[in-house]
């Protein structure tokens, strides 16, 4: 008996310590799958960087409001209609208190942080579970999430943020650079600018040796194109590498950043280092003035240095640039004044393949075609374009003017030479060359975000469809941060 | 040889009159306790007889037929019973007939409360004994007494080894044996008590030996779920009730009885569901301890759905569903417990916050064949007493006044006026439909349970059967039960008890094709139902007006709600549960006991909607849209939950002190997988089954849901009392739950309490007014879980279909707080118990406090964090309250028996500390109530120091006389005609000073009548009727009686309600605040036992008829519409139970 007792009492003992079993109350769920487990195979280090880019190609980001909305809005692109279906009147006279302004701002705000928050999730990871990554991989998978996560600050900082040259010293948005729920504070421009680079910068030691684009036998094209090698990998993470932050991809944006910073002589040389390595071709016209759908080019494909696949938008971006009177478009007038079609832009392909005429009860206007879908038959995936080669152009041609003017307007006028208009520039007066680099640009990146940040970066008074004419400043170009975001301190 | 059937014959007695036992049980278990009135029963019992020439053994018989008196003899004296005497006595004691009787006798006897012992003068043990005595060598002496010290005359003392050889006590309680070994051990035994084992010895010392009550009678055994406690020396608050007791207040609904014996244990009122069958109760215990923590959803005062503050059910030993304990047969159970404080629930641990419900089923006895059979026939009557709408001619002039026929652009004068008397034609010509009885009906119900039970000694078996239906009164609306289990058990030499239990259950349930009763109180009276054929008109009228200036003309179709009824739309759900417990108990010793129990429980149940492609909801489908009519929802759904126990209890007591062990650890997983899919496209109202449906819902996919939980967890509880006097209870629980984050995988939870068993001290003796008198503090920590599993980790969810050019891609969406656990509660609590005149008046007072802390919240980020909230535990609640239940005995004789009951509650909330996404949803409600859905309610808002139950509104100072507008008051006191959301302030803390259940019952002579009454008063509600239906009533239809008569209408006029032909909206305001003073009569029951001659003629052993009015009558200080969706009803039931 006694032995048996003393067995019993070691039992029901053990019983009540077991309750500090951790690993059976550890329960995870079936349809998610927690950061622990995902992490525990190199499949979910790919699962979370598609991730990121799926939610950045989502319609409060990259794939609607932050490329195709406010900040062309804000640029004046678009006409309004008295009727102002879309919401955005308010927003295009620089009412920042106006709530449709203020829920479309925190969607990118928080759309934006969310997907900023994943790439931390995924740096974290990254370094504690480096032995689960195969060779090459933990320097392309940190080197993206690097890269992404500088890219999306960088434009939140251009969005809400005084420019660099108004106020290196302004107050900006946070740096958040670590998976907590604890405020991050704001960082000045010159910080955020700072981190923006060093980040970037990590990010292209990484991929240098690494992302398969740089290899020779890694052939830019359409889908169906017999040349292209872009989805021939076996590996289809490994696939589309300008759909994601590739290594030019990073040079490119280090040629914005450092343009934007004012740093001329960085800006030119990553610039170069894309230009230079011909990868990207020049969209050939015919291609891009194809009738046949199943042969056309509507984004000027293969000069996409990077851009997001935004296939799952084709609806919402139809919808908001439909025929119908509740689409976004431009007027008559103000589209042929914008790509000079009485001028030189008389035979921009620009224009031609983007813009098509339509008439309705308010008279004829133009419906933007770039984003326009054509079933399942197009040559290439819906993209959402983020940097271009022609901004390589323009970014060279702008940081070498200060010191070699000629050589400014021979980047200039190659690529407004490859977008069909054949006169060349070469004036002397600084001012004029800015005027036309301003004009390319917005020719160029119609609806695509970039416009409003090239006024902000040269300060410049932004002129509304109207005539009306809204002095360069704060006033304008800095944006209230989210109510959400000011309650806790961040002002 | 014959000592061996002496013991026997105690024992056989003691089987043999079981009933009488269970009838004096109370005296038994108290033999104890009797000793300062001990024979107080034989002095106040008298008798007169009359008898020549008859024997002893008549005798006896006589005086147990009269009495509780029970005699008790060994076998070698049956001879000396069978000699005749004379016996003649006027109103004498027991003690005086015996005396008189044994006078020529070598008998005598020795009386302790009702029990007399039977022995021979010259002879206190047999001979045969003496003899054997003799050839043992060492003498042992011992004393056996009850834990109040008190002796324990005539119990018996055997050895284990012989047990032919022992002896039984004398009347000081004291014992001599002889024994051979000193390790020999003695059993003693004593009815009523329970058998303990001792060590011989020596011989040197008087044994002491403290016998323990075996306890039978459930208002003196708490069930803990896991073991069983005295009553005695608990020191918590735990309210148990036998089946009978609930049976007398709502045969049909477990959950009403419970609460009119413990209002504590609240039913949260629904005045939308009304009497559903099919609604299933929220209940909360002692108060709300959390607030509803996923929810960004806008709640009204009156209908909080959200069910985080349920109590733990757990049902023989394992933890069950809310809805399981409703469909439970009630004749299935052998007794509740709800255990309330912490010193009660802190073994459940992070299941104890909100209270712990105990139930325990009945189990097979011992015995020949034995059938048990319950009838219930019940009645439905639909009470729309509280609707008081208008008739025809009234509605037409109300129509009028409100301006319905003035010119308004919409319809030329002309076309006005034929409409007008379009309907004043149907007025005359008597048409006066009464809308709100047609989709109703008388329902009857009936419940058939049948339980058939037997067995030896070794084994026991039960098979129950129950069919039950529950018809609803709106018609088509039904809840149906069936139920099969079978209960089996086998006990190995005393030593081991198997038991296994299997249930098989099958609800069925529908909703009323009829759809939401509101429907019906809208339409308006003048409209005839049928046409001319009889046949039913879908479309009655049109209304056609210009709403607001420049806007369009509207034309609205009323649709006859009774098409609904004509179509074969469905709303079903079923489910089916099977569940096997098992459980073994090992009787190590006498004191020492383990127990297991594994149980497993699956239920597969099924949810079947659909909705014809006739309907009205489809009236309206564009010509292109008509392929899309009619709806299928189907939704599957499997559970499946393992829950095992092992428990090792210990209960010894050493002279003065008893102390009781229990030592335990309990398991549980519980799996949930759900799945759906939702079509459209019918083509006809035939075909009702889901393979008909041209696809699926547009822009729907297939859906489910899937979680795991787990839980382990241990415990210890100590129990020590001083002489049954000064009681000390303690124990403590450690968790773990999958639902916690990974920094606190471990809870630990405890309890302390205290108590003094005043009526067991000596200078309590010497008095008779007070016969119990406890006081008892104890405090703890108890937890809740009640949140989804998950919560804490950090979860990425996939793109399923969305891929990425590169593959498919998962993201964050919830950041996990892996420092997230239970929230914990603070327990204090008071108690009294006090019994006066031997407990004919019982008076039980209890004060308790519980701060919740650590109340799970989302808490609000940046949304530069990349989440808008993130869940933590923040934020204090506090519920403070007071219980009192009384009983009083007031007449008691052999037929008639009076009692009077009360029970009673307060609770106070507060909030002490809210987070900041609490306070948001402030503002939300403000922008809600603004709105359409919510204009005229008041919803809950969070405010530290303000209760959940404060109604919010706008200060009003009542409709001015001059204009019919309502004055309202600002924050800064100024008067203004225009509501503003920002005047809102809390108005009124709805709780009652005092709530809960009074009655009373009458006994006579096998009639049994049981009244039991609720009320509350002291508190305030919101009149939502007068709002809804009064104010913000659709002149078009029908409307409260108050809208047409107590509306201003003149200048001048007094009134309570503003203009009548103000079509503006009333917004929420203090002047729908009213007292809220409800007295209700809950349930009348009757009930006859059948007795004598003609039971035995019939061979049954019981028969009981009853029956019962539950709901009768009701009134209150604020006359709302009750039952909105579903109309109330009044239930009597008739039920017959028997046993053969």
């Amino acid at each position: 008996m006694p032995v048996m007792m003393k067995n019993l009492i070691s039992i029901i003992l053990f019983l009540f310590l077991l309750p500090s079993c951790n690993e059976w109350l550890d329960v995870q769920p079936e349809a998610s799958v927690s950061d622990e487990d995902l992490f525990n195979t190199e499949e979910g280090f790919y699962e979370a960087l598609n991730g990121v880019y799926t939610r950045c190609a989502q319609s409060d980001l990259y794939g609607g409001e932050f490329t195709v909305g406010l900040p062309d809005v804000m640029a004046q692109n678009y006409t309004n209609s008295v009727y102002d279906y879309t919401g955005y009147t308010k927003t295009s006279i620089f009412d920042y208190t106006d709530p449709t302004f203020k829920s479309k701002r925190d969607g990118i705000w928080k759309a934006a942080y969310h997907a900023i928050t994943n790439c931390n999730l995924i740096l974290e990871n990254a370094d504690v579970k480096k032995d689960v990554l195969s060779d090459g991989m933990y320097e392309l998978i940190k080197g993206e999430a690097l890269a992404l996560r500088a890219y999306l600050h960088f434009d939140l900082l251009r969005f809400f943020a005084w420019s660099y040259q108004q106020g290196a010293a302004q107050k900006a948005i946070p740096y958040v650079d670590a998976y907590t729920n604890k405020v991050t504070p704001l960082s000045t421009v010159e910080e955020v600018i700072t981190r923006v680079l060093a980040d970037l910068n990590e990010a292209k030691t990484l991929m240098a040796d690494t992302d398969p684009i740089l290899s020779a036998s890694y052939v830019v094209g359409y889908t169906d194109d017999e040349e292209a090698t872009e989805e021939e990998n076996a590996n289809l993470f490994l696939q589309n590498r300008r759909h994601r932050m590739n290594y030019y991809a990073v040079c490119a944006e280090l040629a914005r950043v450092n343009l934007y910073k004012g740093d001329h002589t960085q800006a030119l040389a990553n610039a170069l280092e894309v230009i230079n390595s011909e990868k990207f071709p020049w969209t050939i016209p015919s291609d891009f003035l194809e009738s046949d759908v199943t042969l056309k080019d509507r984004i000027m494909y293969n000069e996409l240095i990077f851009g997001w696949y935004a296939e799952a938008q084709t609806t919402a971006l139809y919808n908001r640039y439909s025929s119908a009177i509740t689409g976004l478009y431009i007027s008559y007038d103000a589209g042929r004044s914008l790509y000079e079609v009485g001028g030189v832009g008389a035979e921009d392909y620009r224009f031609k393949g983007w813009f098509t005429q339509v008439s309705n009860s308010d008279g004829p206007r133009y419906q933007i075609q770039k984003y326009m879908r054509d079933d399942d038959v197009n040559r290439h995936d819906l993209m959402a374009p983020a940097i271009r080669l022609s901004e390589m152009y323009y970014i060279a041609a702008e940081s070498v003017y200060g010191t070699n003017p000629a050589k400014g307007w021979e980047y200039f006028n190659t690529a407004r030479f490859n977008r069909g208009i054949g006169t060349g520039l070469d004036e002397s007066s600084g001012a004029v060359f800015i005027t036309e680099i301003l004009k390319e640009y917005r020719k160029e990146m119609y609806a695509e975000g970039q416009m409003f940040y090239a006024y902000k970066r040269l300060n410049q008074n932004m002129t509304s469809q109207s005539n009306v004419v809204y002095p360069a400043g704060p006033a304008i170009y800095v944006i209230p941060l989210p109510e959400g975001e000011i309650e806790f301190g961040n002002r | 040889m014959k000592q061996n059937e002496y013991v026997k014959r105690i024992f056989a007695d003691n089987l043999f009159h079981i009933f009488k036992v269970m009838r004096i049980v109370f005296i038994l278990i108290f033999w104890s306790v009797s000793g300062a009135f001990s024979n107080t029963y034989s002095q106040k019992t008298v008798f007169s007889f009359d008898f020549k020439e008859r024997s002893i053994k008549e005798i006896f018989n006589a005086i147990e037929e009269r009495s509780e008196f029970v005699f008790l003899f060994a076998d070698d004296i049956v001879q000396d019973l069978e000699q005749r005497v004379n016996v003649r006595v006027q109103a004498s004691t027991v003690e005086k007939i015996l005396d008189e009787a044994f006078r020529p006798t070598h008998l005598t006897y020795m009386v302790n409360d009702r029990q007399v012992l039977i022995t021979r003068k010259e002879q206190q043990e047999p001979r045969s004994f003496r003899e054997q005595l003799q050839q043992t060598k060492t003498q042992i002496k011992g004393r056996v007494t009850n834990r109040g010290k008190e002796p324990l005359p005539g119990a018996t003392v055997v050895l284990k080894s012989n047990t032919l050889k022992g002896t039984v006590t004398d009347a000081n309680g004291e014992f001599a044996v002889f024994v051979a070994d000193p390790g020999e051990i003695l059993v003693i035994s004593f009815i009523g008590m329970k058998t303990q084992e001792v060590k011989a010895g020596q011989g040197t010392t008087l044994l002491q030996i403290i016998l323990e009550d075996r306890v039978t009678d459930l208002s003196e055994v708490v069930a803990t779920g896991y073991f069983n406690r005295k009553k005695e020396d608990f020191t918590g608050s735990a309210i148990s009730i036998s089946v009978d007791e609930l049976k007398k207040v709502t045969p049909g609904d477990l959950f009403q009885s419970i609460e009119a014996f413990d209002p504590s244990f609240k039913i949260q009122e629904n005045n939308l569901l009304g009497s559903n069958p099919n609604r299933l109760p929220n209940i909360n215990v002692r108060g709300t301890s959390s607030v509803p923590s996923t929810s960004t959803e806008i709640l009204r005062r009156d209908n909080i759905s959200s069910n985080v503050n349920m109590p733990t059910f757990i049902l023989d030993g394992y933890e069950v569903s809310v809805e399981k304990i409703y469909d439970l047969d009630m004749n299935r159970i052998a007794s509740i417990t709800l255990l309330k404080d912490a010193a009660a629930t802190a073994i459940y641990g992070s299941r104890a916050a909100n209270g712990v419900l105990v139930i325990t089923t009945v189990t097979p006895e011992e015995g020949k064949l034995r059938v048990s059979y319950n009838f219930d026939l019940s009645l439905n009557v639909t009470d729309l007493s509280s609707y008081k709408v208008l008739n025809a001619a009234d509605k037409l002039e109300y129509e009028r006044l409100a301006g319905l026929y003035d010119y308004d652009n919409a319809l030329s004068q002309d076309q006005l006026d034929e409409a007008y008397y379009r309907k004043k034609y149907n007025v005359v010509s008597g048409v006066d439909t009464y809308w709100l009885s047609q989709p109703i009906e008388d329902a009857v119900g009936h419940k058939h349970s049948l339980y058939i039970d037997g067995g030896s000694e070794t084994i026991r078996y039960g098979i129950s059967f129950q069919y039950q239906n529950t018809p609803g009164v709106m018609k088509g609306s039904k809840r149906d039960r069936y139920g099969i289990g079978a209960d089996l058990s086998y006990n190995l030499d005393g030593k081991f008890l198997f038991k296994n239990t299997l249930s098989v259950s099958q609800v069925k349930g529908a909703e009323s094709p009829y759809g939401s009763f509101s429907n019906y109180v809208r339409m308006n009276p003048y409209y005839p139902m049928t046409g001319e054929n009889g046949e039913i008109i879908r479309e009655i009228d049109s209304w056609t007006d210009r709403s607001g200036e420049g806007s369009s003309i509207n034309t609205e179709v009323v649709l006859n709600p009774l098409f609904e009824g004509t179509l074969h739309s469905f709303n079903e759900s079923t489910y089916l549960e099977v569940i096997d417990a098992f459980s073994v108990e090992w009787n190590m010793t006498s004191e020492l006991r383990l127990r297991g129990l594994v149980s497993l429980n699956k239920k597969v149940s099924e949810a079947d909607n659909f909705l014809s492609p006739l309907s009205n909801t489809y009236y309206f489908y564009s010509s292109e849209d008509l392929s899309e009519r009619g709806q299928y929802d189907f939704q599957s759904s499997d559970e499946v939950t393992v829950d095992g126990n092992v428990t090792m209890t210990y209960s010894k007591g050493f002279n003065d002190h008893f102390i009781n062990i229990a030592l335990g650890a309990n398991i549980r997983e519980y799996n949930y997988d759900t799945k759906l899919i939702s079509a459209t496209g019918f083509t006809n109202d035939r075909f009702t089954n889901i393979g008909f449906a041209k696809s699926y819902k547009e822009d729907s996919s297939p859906g489910s849901s899937s979680s795991t939980e787990r839980l382990f967890g241990s415990f210890l509880s100590l129990n020590y009392s001083y002489l049954n006097k000064y009681l000390l209870d303690l124990s403590v629980r450690a968790d773990g739950s999958s639902k916690f984050g990974s920094d606190n995988k471990v809870a630990p939870f405890w309890a302390l309490g205290l108590g003094w068993n005043l009526h067991h001290e000596e200078f309590m003796k010497s008095q008779e007014l007070i016969s119990q008198f406890r006081l008892k503090a104890n405090t703890g920590l108890t937890g809740s879980v009640s949140f989804s599993p998950y919560m804490s980790n950090t979860l990425y969810e996939y793109y399923k279909d969305n891929w990425y050019s590169t593959g498919v891609g998962a993201i964050v969406n919830q950041y996990g707080n892996e420092s997230l656990k239970w929230q914990r509660t603070r327990n204090y609590d008071l108690g009294v118990d006090l019994g006066l005149l031997k407990d004919r008046i019982y008076l039980s007072g209890r004060y308790y406090r519980k701060l919740t802390e650590d109340m799970l919240t989302d808490i609000t980020l940046p949304p530069s964090t990349g989440f808008s909230s993130y869940k933590e535990n923040l934020g204090d609640m506090r519920n403070e309250g007071f219980e009192v239940n009384t009983r009083i005995n007031v007449l008691k004789t052999k037929d008639w028996s009076v009692n009077l009951t009360g029970n009673f509650i307060q609770n106070k909330n507060e909030l002490v500390k809210i987070s900041n996404s609490l306070k948001q949803l402030n503002e939300e409600a403000d922008e809600a109530q603004t709105g359409d859905d919510y204009k005229g309610v008041p919803l809950v808002r969070y405010n530290e120091g303000q209760s959940l139950n404060t109604i919010y509104a706008v200060r009003s100072l009542g409709i001015d006389p001059e204009n019919g507008k309502e004055i309202y008051l600002k924050k800064d006191g100024s008067r203004t005609y225009d509501w503003d959301v920002d005047d809102i302030v809390p108005i009124r803390d709805g709780t009652p000073t005092l709530e809960g259940y009074f009655g009373g019952s009458l006994y006579y002579k096998g009639f049994l009548l049981n009244c039991t009454f609720y009320t509350r008063f002291g508190g305030y509600d919101y009149n939502q009727t007068l709002v809804d239906r009064v104010e913000n009533a659709d002149p078009r239809f029908n409307v409260d009686r108050r809208a047409m008569e107590h509306r201003w209408k003149n200048p001048g006029d007094v009134a309570l309600y503003k203009d009548v032909a103000d079509r503006g909206t009333t917004y929420v305001t203090e002047r729908f605040i009213q007292k809220d003073n409800v007295l209700e009569l809950n349930s009348v029951y009757l009930s006859y036992d059948f007795s004598g001659d003609l039971l035995k003629k019939i061979k049954l052993k019981n028969l009981r008829a009853a029956v019962t009015m539950n709901n009768v009558w009701r009134t209150s200080s604020v006359a709302v519409e009750r039952g909105i969706d579903y109309p109330f009803a009044r239930t009597f039931t008739f039920s017959i139970q028997t046993t053969f």
